[in-house]
């Protein structure tokens, strides 16, 4: 009873953890079509924002958390227009955006390193102390970043579900070229997106790194899990990354309980690997979604 | 001259050049970064090969080189191989590795290709680096059967210390290097301008018509993955040979990354841009020596610059400027071309 429990409550967290690093990626690449590599250096610089604005800059965490998804927001705003922007319409757009957004990544990883250093830093936002299931104990900051990943995920498909906004961004994603010709702003849906996603990904990042502790490479495992969780999603399926995401955390924890630490990310693989010959267009997809 | 003759005599001339050079260079510091420039650059024209000609978006490219050099490495350490034998062994591990992937991947759409090969190698890093069963002993210290963070050492080498002797044995490293990248080259301009090349082509163009006329992607696709693993081991095996120690520093993202980079800069899908890219890296590499935080940002940066500005990298360039220079008409097939001629000069001719 006791190692089911903490198996679950460390699945949970890693859940979370996974939840929260896929939201912005899902979007950006169920929008636009656009795999973004740079996510697991946004989901740094976001974590590393936070601890700036605290320890350096001296605001009170409350604040800090506001400025750095503001920060992060501006950040997709100059991928987009510095990189993203030029690249529309080019020929071979999938795969050379792929290609840029690996560079975007090298680059503000490398300038963290130069700025912070390799050590790791530990995060000064997150809440303290926790309390007892039977004999396992549970961080505060797990119950805190599971609820706010779930939150996150509500608001989002809220956001692309409920709003004017949202029709339109769904509309660019099913085909640009209609909603283009039915008067959607596309060059606007497509700055929308990024701004999302840079603040989505520093929330993210900030969290992840009160588990994680700061490093220069911190998101990088977040990041390929990210692309895991969503390919067994399926394609910019957010409520279907949100299961995934919780599903495969629970299954990470109970690998590493059965055969170690060091099969986790193997088994996850062969999951997906497993998931794309069964069901290829995702295990939560509804609508048939092309991976070919 | 067809293209292919133009390419392979190209070729002959560069392999010329690199055979003669060492006779001018005596420094061991430079025999040992053109070997090292031999090898990224014949990983590099094959993972060309199978992203920009036959379109395969795989970032499993640096693990097919450290199978080859892994098992190029065990084969010497565990049974006492000679590694002239186990080279090749490398190589056909490299094939295996790449028909699991290619099975697993090849039937996805581009960014998914790109990710779960990304996720394959990070795997195969994972699992080495983590690896700390006692496998043998070694003394009192225990080895893992991967070498885990270790890696491997003394396993042999290719004996070119008896062979040569001390003075001239990187001699041999840099031309046994200097084969491996020979036969790759060749086999890449055999590759772009057989039938193989044209149904590539086919498929980027106009998939629709290519598929129609019974070109199957996945199959083409399959055979362009394998065999480049080939040489792509081989490479791994000359590496492990050349440096004497193999280990999961071949894995790392930022070797990744500076020969991705090397690809793109050179000239995605053109013939001698992976050359081109691997010597201007080399070089740029060179040049940042004394500042080694910005070697990293500065791949990234030109990654991204390149990829803006010039797609088809410096190879593209300087067909362009090649184009430009010609004279004008020459580009045409030659019927067109002369009738060009005949009607500029019956122009002139007119009164």
């Amino acid at each position: 009873m006791n190692t089911a429990t903490q198996i679950l409550v460390s699945g949970l967290t890693l859940g979370a953890m996974y939840a929260i690093s896929t939201v912005s990626l899902s979007l950006v690449w169920g929008a636009l079509n656009l795999l973004n590599m740079a996510q697991g250096a946004m989901l740094t610089l976001g974590g590393y924002f936070a601890y700036a604005t605290v320890a350096s800059l001296g605001f009170p965490p409350v604040i800090a958390v506001f400025i750095t998804v503001a920060l992060g927001a501006l950040v997709g705003l100059v991928i987009y227009f510095s990189v993203i922007r030029q690249m529309l319409d080019t020929e071979g757009f999938e795969v050379n955006v792929i290609i840029a957004t690996v560079g975007i990544g090298t680059v503000i990883e490398n300038l963290m390193l130069k700025i912070f250093g390799a050590y790791p830093i530990r995060q000064p936002i997150m809440w303290e102390g926790g309390f007892f299931i039977g004999r396992t104990h549970v961080p505060y900051n797990s119950v805190v970043i599971v609820v706010a990943s779930v939150f996150l995920m509500l608001v989002l498909a809220a956001i692309l579900t409920r709003t004017r906004m949202g029709r339109a961004i769904r509309a660019v994603s099913q085909n640009r070229e209609a909603a283009q010709l039915m008067g959607v702003p596309v060059q606007l849906v497509y700055a929308q997106v990024l701004l999302f996603a840079g603040a989505l990904s520093a929330a993210s990042g900030m969290m992840l790194s009160t588990i994680t502790t700061l490093s220069p490479t911190m998101g990088y495992d977040p990041m390929l899990k990210a692309f895991i969780i969503c390919v067994i999603a399926g394609l910019g399926n957010i409520a279907g990354a949100l299961y995934a995401a919780f599903l495969l955390g629970v299954f990470e924890a109970l690998v590493q309980f059965l055969f170690g630490v060091r099969f986790a990310f193997p088994a996850m693989l062969l999951l997906v690997i497993l998931a794309l010959i069964w069901r290829p267009y995702g295990v939560f997809g509804r609508r048939r979604v092309s991976r070919q | 001259m067809t293209p292919a003759r133009k390419d392979l005599l190209i070729g002959a001339l560069l392999l010329a050049v690199a055979i003669v050079t060492p006779l001018f260079l005596s420094g061991r510091y430079v025999i040992g970064q053109l070997t090292l420039f031999f090898i990224w650059a014949t990983i590099v024209t094959q993972w060309n090969l199978v992203f920009g000609v036959a379109g395969i978006f795989s970032l499993a490219q640096l693990a097919l080189f450290a199978l080859g050099g892994y098992s190029t490495a065990m084969l010497g350490l565990y049974f006492n191989w000679n590694l002239w034998a186990a080279l090749p062994i490398g190589g056909l591990a490299a094939v295996v590795l790449s028909l699991v992937i290619g099975l697993a991947c090849l039937r996805l759409r581009g960014p998914y290709v790109a990710l779960l090969t990304l996720a394959i190698s990070q795997v195969m890093y994972l699992l080495i680096i983590t690896d700390t069963a006692c496998f043998y002993m070694e003394g009192v210290t225990c080895r893992n059967f991967t070498g885990g963070t270790r890696g491997f050492a003394k396993y042999g080498d290719f004996g070119f210390r008896e062979l040569l002797g001390y003075k001239y044995m990187a001699h041999g490293d840099y031309y046994l290097a200097l084969v491996v990248l020979a036969l790759a080259t060749t086999f890449s301009i055999f590759v772009i301008h057989s039938p193989l090349g044209a149904a590539f082509q086919a498929l980027r163009d106009n998939p629709e018509y290519a598929r129609s006329r019974g070109i199957s992607r996945f199959k083409f696709q399959m055979l362009v993955f394998a065999s480049s693993a080939f040489f792509t081991g081989l490479a791994g095996g000359v590496y492990s040979g050349y440096y004497k120690v193999m280990g999961a520093n071949t894995l790392y993202t930022s070797l990744l990354l500076f020969l991705l980079a090397m690809m793109v800069i050179g000239g995605l899908g053109q013939t001698w841009g992976p050359l081109l890219g691997a010597a201007a890296l080399m070089l740029a590499d060179e040049a940042l020596k004394d500042y080694p935080d910005y070697r990293a940002m500065g791949v990234g940066a030109a990654l991204v610059v390149f990829i803006l500005l010039w797609p088809k990298g410096i190879a593209g360039g300087i067909s362009a400027l090649f184009d430009r220079l010609k004279p004008a008409g020459s580009n045409l097939p030659k019927s067109l071309a002369l009738r060009a001629k005949n009607n500029s000069r019956r122009s002139n001719a007119g009164p």
